[in-house]
């Protein structure tokens, strides 16, 4: 469907040529291939941007109770050239100050490219367009001075803390409950321990253990810390007027970042070996083999976060993207076709809720698996014999293979990663 | 529009990856020191208990096998002692009672024995009394019918003669 709708934009596309190389190829089926940009454009009454809606923002979106705006905090080196903090309580106190404007985003980006050339002129026009639009949209610059760093709460990072707070709560509450001998003497008692008890084990028994074997203890709280914290995020991001943290690839990077530092961290001389090839390698493939491993380097993590965020947002504008139906029919067809494709939508949408509900859980799964998986080979001790070495090469394989079966359910959403991955 | 929403999503917002370092690094040092460490401490400590419980579980179980075998033993050996001290007892019974029925028997034999030669004995005297009577009958009839006396030599031979040649017994 995603592909027809992208032929039906065709011209679109090529006009918006120049755009496009500068995004990621899939990112850009994601923003074509949504009928909702259509319906949002068509319609002048309804307005449901999914993009929008999973995108991250200044604002808590409790709409049709209303939208919060969040407190500003801006790192920016005044014209004299010192730096400088501005807090602000909300965007809109913000630009009141005077001291800072918004602009559009094109604008913002043009101004990022090329430094040095004046923007803030001939955004004044601009500034007043995203300004009417309530303070929600665009980038908010300082009119004297320079942007150093736009350090504002997000929508993502309050749910991000949300989550941490969620598992900070359930799992120090469950450490006083075992540090008072409930679970320690006697069995666990009531759903909440056991429940949490087995989440706990299952990391501990099912992703880290066979990763890591005897050296499970040290890798264990990142493991768990990563599992509960995604699993967290992306269940919150299933609650109303809640946002998905892991749905913003800012949020992945960090945590993949975090798989890739301690990986490379706590790799043995083994992993540095294997570096430029497998003991036995010849020299000339060595030379092959080495620009091959250290992209591998690479690579891993940055699957890894754009597996997590592709995921998480595909999810959310599948279910978006069939609520916005409604509007679209209503907008092509008049009230009775709105009314007419409603009952689909929604009983289309309750099911992508429900696989959403198992892909939160797989991908936090399959997070935690990789880097377990990840940092196993790079502190395993193997052996150099030749039987050893067979060993630890298939061991990603039958990896992938279990990803496969395990992600089965959601491989066209996770197509436009195997580029990445392999 | 729809390349600026793209990149919107896209675009990694550097202020937000500082707040989410800080804040999943914080959220790692609090949960390894508040939650995974004490958790996985009491865990490794039940898995250590209820291993052991399993271990003297099964060792008290050996034991109590390794007793029960014991008493069985111990059991089987009284009951074939006792069968053994019973056999004896009716071995010996049995013994003594045919020694006495040996000996009564024994007995029985001699006072037969005994009888019977007092028998005979009495038999014969009977008998040779009885000889001797009839000798001297048979002359005193014999006088009577001769009326006459012979001497008593020639008498007496005559008698004993006559006897032999009548059968004995």
């Amino acid at each position: 469907m995603t592909r027809m709708r992208a032929d039906r934009h065709g011209s679109q596309l090529k006009s918006n040529m120049s755009e496009v190389a500068k995004t990621l190829c899939f990112a850009v089926l994601l923003a074509y291939g949504l009928p909702l940009n259509a319906a949002a454009s068509e319609g002048d009454d309804e307005q449901l941007d999914a993009v929008h809606h999973v995108a991250d923002g200044n604002y808590l979106d409790f709409s049709p109770l209303g939208k919060v705006q969040l407190p500003r905090i801006m790192l920016v080196r005044t014209e004299e050239g010192s730096k400088d903090v501005d807090f602000f309580g909300s965007t809109y106190s913000a630009v009141a100050s005077g001291r800072y404007h918004l602009v559009s985003e094109e604008t913002a980006v043009d101004a990022g490219e090329e430094p040095g050339e004046s923007v803030h002129l001939e955004s004044e026009s601009e500034s007043e367009d995203v300004e009417a639009a309530g303070h929600d949209e665009g980038v908010l610059m300082p009119v004297r001075g320079e942007l150093i760093l736009d350090l504002s709460i997000t929508r993502h990072l309050v749910f991000a803390w949300l989550g941490a707070l969620l598992v900070i709560v359930i799992f120090v509450t469950l450490a006083r409950r075992y540090q008072r001998g409930v679970g320690r003497e006697t069995a666990p008692k009531g759903l909440f321990h056991n429940m949490f008890e087995t989440l706990f084990m299952f990391v501990r028994d099912e992703i880290a253990r066979p990763n890591l074997g005897d050296k499970t203890e040290r890798f264990l709280p990142f493991l768990s810390t990563a599992f509960f914290f995604i699993l967290f995020c992306n269940l919150l991001g299933l609650v109303p007027f809640g946002a998905t943290a892991t749905a913003n690839i800012s949020v992945t990077a960090v945590l993949a970042a975090f798989t890739f530092v301690i990986t490379q961290v706590s790799a043995n001389k083994d992993h540095w070996a294997h570096l430029f090839g497998p003991p036995g390698t010849p020299l000339p493939v060595r030379f092959i083999l080495f620009p091959v491993e250290f992209l591998g380097l690479f690579t891993k993590p940055i699957a890894l976060a754009i597996r997590l965020f592709a995921n998480m947002t595909a999810g959310h504008l599948v279910i978006l993207s069939l609520i916005g139906l409604i509007f679209t029919f209503n907008g092509l067809f008049g009230p009775a076709g709105g009314y007419g494709i409603s009952p689909v939508s929604i009983a289309f949408s309750l099911g992508i809720y429900l696989l959403e509900l198992l892909v939160a859980t797989i991908q936090a799964y399959i997070f935690t698996m990789l880097s377990a998986l990840f940092i196993g080979m790079a502190v395993e001790d193997h052996g150099h014999d030749h039987e050893e070495e067979h060993h630890t090469e298939s061991l990603p394989e039958s990896a992938a293979a279990r990803l496969a079966v395990d992600g089965g359910t959601e491989t066209t959403r996770v197509e436009a990663e195997p580029a990445m991955a392999s | 529009m729809h390349t600026v929403i793209a990149a919107g999503l896209l675009s990694p917002n550097v202020g937000l990856i500082v707040w989410i370092t800080i804040t999943f690094l914080l959220l790692l040092l609090v949960l390894r020191r508040f939650a995974w460490g004490p958790i996985s401490k009491a865990l490794a400590e039940r898995e250590a208990r209820i291993e052991e419980s399993i271990t003297s579980a099964e060792r008290a179980l050996e034991e109590a096998r390794k007793v029960q075998a014991d008493n069985e033993k111990a059991r089987r050996e009284s009951e074939q002692e006792a069968q053994r001290i019973l056999r004896e007892a009716r071995e010996t019974a049995e013994k003594l009672r045919t020694e006495e029925v040996e000996k009564t028997r024994e007995q029985i034999r001699q006072m037969q024995a005994q009888a019977e030669a007092e028998i005979e004995r009495e038999k014969q005297g009977a008998l040779n009394e009885l000889r001797s009577e009839v000798a001297d009958l048979a002359i005193r009839a014999a006088e009577k019918i001769l009326g006459e006396n012979l001497d008593g030599g020639r008498q007496k031979k005559l008698v004993n003669d006559f006897l032999e040649d009548l059968p004995s017994n």
